[in-house]
């Protein structure tokens, strides 16, 4: 554990712990307008949250958002504030693959924009929560398969690649305690194979978002170094709060155009920590 | 047999498709698309319902669909929307009205003073006082959650 804090101090990650504000975001089922007010008559409040296109802080709630008939009817999604990002920077359209779907916040997202969603989950029991959010939200766009997506194959424009990872400090208490380089470098192995595919199943000039929720290098930046290195593609520059990644980390040299992709970091950005990329696979 | 359920509430076309022993309704687009992937799909577009042991149960999001355009509805108050969305009877306080035919084991749409669906209850008459026995509410999601 004071190993990982000592790596932190060098990544320049502020390991303090807050609570970070509870927040939602709204579905298209329902006028944004009409939710806002109808909320706001149960006592509950909502900020808009200034990075994002639907996306609300919760300021003040008397209840369990779960429980309210609102979220029953599928009007919103409980999803932390950074985890709205990437399906957004995607700018879905047309048939989007979402390789690592399941709880199916991010699903949700692209259906409402793309034509058709190919949504994948390696795990049987993560299919059911899949499932059962596309049902509330009255999703009809999209096509799921309980399948690795490694070894998935079928060409699209638009990819979300929302990879499984580590974690971070923000969203679990235990996480020094649980957490290990060698987990990280585990991870890292299963990113790269994951990513491998991803780009296998890219056209040309399609496009592919990567993002975790971890703080990592090795989960991250050595990825899409990676990434970068085996296969003829190019970071593709993001508006998105964040500091730039590292091009040089670890006593490694990275390739510089990794410099465009984002992390998220929790003291400066105030949500939990994460990483987006954007890539696009040349003609 | 979704039919035999859906023609309870009037004409209504779904096009669909079925999986093992679920229904989905889908459109042209996604069955061309499927069609194309060489994996059998756990799901394809919205999920309407499954036959178990030769009975039909309808998903949540068909009952939304079908509420839409059925005249066999019960609105409820605010309180009557809670207890229904806890899987609790209805009983007349609760009711602002009920439309189409009050009859002793009808089926109605349950809604909220927005119209909006909650689920299906079925109407039962003792005594002159009628109660509407939850048969599904969409408090279903997150009892599935826990
Ligand atoms: C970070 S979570 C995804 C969260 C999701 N995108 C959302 O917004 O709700 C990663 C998911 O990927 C799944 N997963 C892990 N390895 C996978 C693989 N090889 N193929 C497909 N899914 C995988 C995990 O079970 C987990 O549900």
């Amino acid at each position: 554990m004071k190993d990982l804090l000592e790596r932190y101090r060098s990544l320049g990650i502020k390991v303090k712990k807050f609570n970070i504000k509870k927040s939602i975001r709204i579905t298209n089922k329902i006028k944004v307008s009409n939710l806002i007010n109808r909320l706001k008559n149960k006592g509950i409040l909502l900020k808009k949250i200034g990075f994002l296109d639907k996306g609300f802080y919760v300021t003040k709630s008397r209840f369990s958002l779960a429980s309210t008939p609102e979220y029953l009817l599928g009007y919103f999604f409980i999803q932390e504030a950074a985890s709205q990002l990437p399906a957004e920077i995607l700018e879905p359209e047309g048939i989007v693959l979402d390789m690592c779907a399941s709880p199916g916040g991010k699903t949700i997202q692209l259906a409402e924009k793309a034509k058709v969603v190919i949504a994948l989950e390696n795990q049987h029991n993560r299919i059911k929560p899949l499932l059962n959010n596309l049902e509330r939200v009255s999703v009809k766009n999209c096509i799921v398969y309980n399948i690795d997506a490694r070894k998935f194959e079928f060409k699209v424009d638009k990819i979300l690649l929302d990879a499984p990872c580590s974690g971070n400090f923000i969203m679990d208490n235990k996480w020094f305690k649980r957490q290990t380089v060698e987990n990280f470098e585990k991870n890292s192995e299963l990113q790269k194979e994951l990513i491998s595919a991803a780009i296998g199943n890219l056209k040309k000039g399609g496009e592919l978002v990567y993002s975790t929720c971890s703080l990592e290098p090795e989960e991250n930046e050595f990825v899409i170094d990676y990434a970068l290195k085996n296969f003829d593609i190019d970071v593709v520059k993001i508006k998105c709060p964040g500091d730039n990644a590292f091009t040089r980390i670890f006593g490694k040299k990275l390739d510089k155009r990794i410099r465009y992709c984002k992390r998220l970091l929790p003291h400066k950005t105030k949500t939990q920590g994460f990483f987006i990329a954007k890539l696009r696979k040349n003609d | 047999m979704i039919k035999k359920f859906t023609k309870k509430f009037g004409n209504v076309e779904l096009f669909y498709t079925k999986i093992n022993n679920s229904y989905y309704l889908v459109n042209k687009d996604l069955i061309k698309l499927s069609k194309k992937i060489k994996y059998k799909p756990e799901s394809i577009g919205l999920f309407l319902g499954k036959e178990e042991n030769g009975r039909f149960t309808p998903s949540l999001a068909l009952l939304e669909i079908l509420s839409k355009k059925s005249k066999d509805k019960i609105y409820v108050k605010d309180i009557g929307e809670i207890d229904f969305l806890y899987g609790k009877d209805l009983r007349e306080r609760h009711i602002i009205k009920i439309e189409g035919e009050i009859k002793d084991g009808f089926l109605k749409f349950v809604q909220n003073e927005y119209d909006e669906n909650l689920g299906l209850g079925k109407i039962k008459i003792k005594n002159g006082k009628i109660k509407i026995r939850n048969k599904i509410d969409r408090g279903d999601f997150l009892r599935r959650e826990r």
